[in-house]
């Protein structure tokens, strides 16, 4: 399923959030099984499915990542399959993160170090995903992808 | 008469209809607003209990009136029954006066008149109950209905929900998620738009969840809750208090006694609900031949008992918000659903985790029933303004590898949502896939809840492998799970059996469905009984108007009068249908004497205005 097409959206990572909002409600409106109760049941499953798709379509477009990954698979369909393996250096650096969130005490100045530290990574990748999609660079992007899961994790375990 | 006031706005009648742990009622869109309906003693709230004593069926005020009484017979918070099965029924099963029974699967069912009894039946009964006050009030027979549920049942309890419906002889439209509802109700009227949390305590299931008011739509951002915490186990604590002080004085309390134990629940209810507006209470506690007891307890005493269970529903309350990706300073409006949230102690906790008051305009007893209104209205046609978007609670998934919960659908996403995943066979001319369906949040199976087995068939024989079977998990907007397999090198549908591991199958429903000619014996009786009722309504309102026009001896007036007086106190008292036909009879009599007369001509004119039924 391409989202974008979806959504009748040109292909970007960076869509206006509340523009697509609005096409979202829009879209909701015009498919949703509520509004086309009195249809035949063949009419019904097709609302449904097509309700379905545009459900899970917004829940890719409103996620930067999802959408970036979304652009990729369009654009360069097998590389995020290909660019799945990554570097030794960065795997080695990523599990010396992940202690040091696992270990780190909630709440201390150590933690709120450490998340400036975290956040810093995830937006160098974020950049680095974007010019790789803007070179048209879809390996790199791809890489990047994968990389940032790993920090992504470690703001998310760091949140808890 | 409350009639006229409840005639509905469109042709087609569809019922909002809460059902609820502790209470259930209906409501119906009006013209502009949704309303409650109520039975003769305007009377909205139905109590959720069934009473079996005396070989009959009495259902609500009745049947609670009879609970002590009759514990062993009287069933109630049968909700928490509901679509369970098996040792996750032990904890529920051991706190109640009645008997449950575990029948085939390990499924609840209860001994009463010699016959066996689902939880989805007595469930049923009190639909019936709501459904028969609503046609009273209404004037008219109702076939249709939308049902509210706990944001956090799972697909089985649904499933069992809208079976009730069914054995209650209504057609359940949508399932809705109760939060959701009561935020419809609070909206209903525009510029409410913004971010609301619902916060829903009921008798036996908690709710959280958050939502996004914009333009009409009302989409859930995050739901959590606990179908097991509410005020039942907040009581339950308060009578385990009581019963512990009454031994210390050397009382015999034993909560073994089923009138003990429901002496001492109906006590600890009513604690509670008199501690919610003091500071003490005291109670005189009569068990009969246990003898006579008084014991007081203070608001500071209840909230020590009670926090730890509002401490568990605050964080619910933390994690929808983060599911959200919210915080408490982005919401704009704090919403109290449920009789349980009148306890001071919930509003003080709530407030301080919010930083801001809950509303007061929204009636936590109503607020469900009249949002489940509105979505009845939305799908009756009538409203096209309104939208929800809804999500499913928790997670599903399938077993593989290992035991492993692979999840398919994700907690919290959006209904309609459907995923399709790809199947095939590991041994040559396999022709049949086993799948079976999970629902949760954990990593193994193990820890989750089964929803049912699937049996993939009919795939064309073909070495292993090589059969590529895309089977598409769709959850409607009911949250309800559908299944569907189609071979993709041969296009062939494969056939998907289903063996549900909670309720009834649907064979089940079909022959129960069957049964119920034995309803159609009191279906037939509530319709004459409905019958009745609006003719006297009818006569007595005709009577009043014919009686201002004409001009009549003032001896005849004063009879007629007196006769119509009759009436209206009978249908007010509510007495048997004789004795109400009986009344309408005499009234008659006298305004026909007076053949031609402007009076008959004003009855009739008003009984050709009864509302089509």
């Amino acid at each position: 399923m391409d989202p974008f097409a979806v959504f009748g959206m040109a292909p970007a990572v960076d869509l206006d959030r509340r523009a697509l909002e609005a096409r979202y409600l829009e879209l909701s409106r015009a498919c949703h099984p509520d509004h086309h109760a009195a249809a035949g049941a063949d009419a019904q499953l097709e609302l449904l499915t097509r309700a379905a798709t545009v459900n899970e379509a917004y829940r890719i477009l409103r996620d930067r990542w999802q959408r970036a990954e979304a652009l990729v698979a369009l654009n360069a369909p097998d590389a995020l399959a290909e660019r799945k393996v990554l570097s030794p250096a960065f795997l080695a650096a990523a599990l010396e993160l992940a202690e040091e969130v696992a270990d780190v005490a909630g709440g201390s100045a150590d933690a709120a170090k450490l998340r400036t530290r975290v956040d810093h990574l995830i937006a160098t990748e974020w950049d680095a995903v974007c010019a790789g999609v803007a070179a048209g660079d879809w390996a790199n992007a791809a890489t990047r992808l994968h990389q940032s899961r790993y920090h992504r994790k470690a703001l998310h375990d760091l949140q808890r | 008469m409350s009639a006229p006031a409840n005639e509905p706005a469109s042709e087609r009648v569809v019922l909002g209809i809460d059902l609820g742990t502790t209470n259930s009622l209906a409501a119906v869109m009006g013209r502009k607003a949704p309303l409650v309906l109520r039975d003769a003693d305007g009377e909205a709230l139905v109590p959720s209990v069934v009473c079996f004593a005396d070989d009959q069926i009495r259902v609500g005020r009745e049947a609670k009136a009879l609970a002590l009484q009759h514990p062993e017979q009287t069933v109630y918070s049968i909700k928490r029954l509901i679509g369970r099965a098996g040792s996750e029924l032990d904890a529920d099963v051991a706190s109640l006066p009645y008997q449950v029974e575990r029948g085939e699967r390990g499924l609840p069912r209860m001994q009463f008149h010699g016959k066996e009894w689902s939880p989805e039946a007595i469930s049923a009964l009190i639909l019936q109950k709501v459904k028969a006050v609503a046609e009273a009030s209404l004037g008219r027979s109702v076939r249709q209905a939308v049902v509210t549920v706990p944001a956090y049942f799972d697909d089985a309890q649904r499933q069992a929900t809208k079976d009730a419906a069914a054995l209650a002889g209504l057609e359940c439209l949508r399932i809705v998620n109760e939060p959701t509802a009561a935020s419809l109700a609070f909206g209903i009227d525009g510029n409410k738009d913004g971010t609301v949390l619902v916060y829903d305590l009921g008798g036996g299931t908690f709710d959280v969840s958050v939502l996004r008011i914009q333009d009409g739509v009302f989409r859930v951002l995050s739901t959590h809750g606990d179908t097991r915490l509410g005020g039942d186990d907040i009581d339950a604590l308060i009578a385990a208090r009581i019963a512990t002080a009454l031994a210390a004085k050397g009382a015999d309390a034993q909560t073994k006694d089923p009138f003990v134990r429901q002496a001492l629940r109906r006590a600890a209810e009513n604690l509670k609900i008199e501690l919610s507006t003091r500071a003490q209470a005291t109670l005189h506690l009569d068990l009969g031949a246990h003898g006579n007891h008084t014991f007081a307890m203070t608001q500071g005493e209840l909230d020590d008992l009670a926090r730890p269970l509002i401490e568990r529903s605050m964080a619910s309350v933390r994690a929808a918000l983060r599911d959200a990706e919210l915080s408490p300073k982005d919401i704009d409006h704090v919403l109290l659903v449920g009789g349980s949230t009148r306890m001071p102690l919930v509003r003080k906790s709530l407030q301080d985790r919010m930083g801001q008051a809950p509303r007061a305009d929204v009636d936590p007893d109503l607020a469900v029933a009249l949002g489940a209104a509105i979505q009845a209205d939305i799908l009756a046609g009538g409203n096209r303004s309104l939208l929800l978007l809804d999500v499913i609670p928790l997670s599903l998934g399938i077993e593989t590898m290992g035991g492993a919960m692979s999840k398919l659908i994700l907690r919290n996403s959006t209904v309609p949502a459907s995923k399709t995943e790809e199947f095939s066979t590991q041994v040559d001319s396999q022709t049949g896939v086993d799948i079976n369906i999970y629902q949760g949040e954990r990593e193994l199976v193990a820890d989750c809840r089964k929803l049912g087995a699937f049996k993939l068939s009919g795939i064309p024989p073909m070495p292993a492998g090589l059969p590529r079977v895309a089977v598409t998990f769709l959850v409607d907007a009911d949250g309800l799970l559908t299944v569907r397999a189609i071979e993709q090198r041969t296009g062939q549908e494969a056939t998907i059996r289903v063996v549900p591991s909670f309720g009834l199958s649907r064979d089940e429903v079909r022959r129960m469905m069957q049964d119920s000619i034995t309803n159609a014996f009191t279906d037939m009786a509530a319709r004459e009984h409905l019958e009745t009722h609006n003719k006297a309504i009818a006569m007595v309102r005709g009577t009043q108007r014919a009686l201002e026009l004409a001009d009549l001896p003032s001896d005849q007036t004063y009879s007629i009068r007196k006769a119509s007086k009759r009436l209206e106190k009978a249908l007010a008292e509510a007495v048997p249908i004789e004795d109400l036909k009986a009344a309408i009879e005499d009234l008659s009599q006298l305004t026909a004497q007076i053949a031609d007369d402007v009076i008959s001509s004003a009855v009739h004119k008003a009984l050709a205005q009864e509302p089509p039924k």
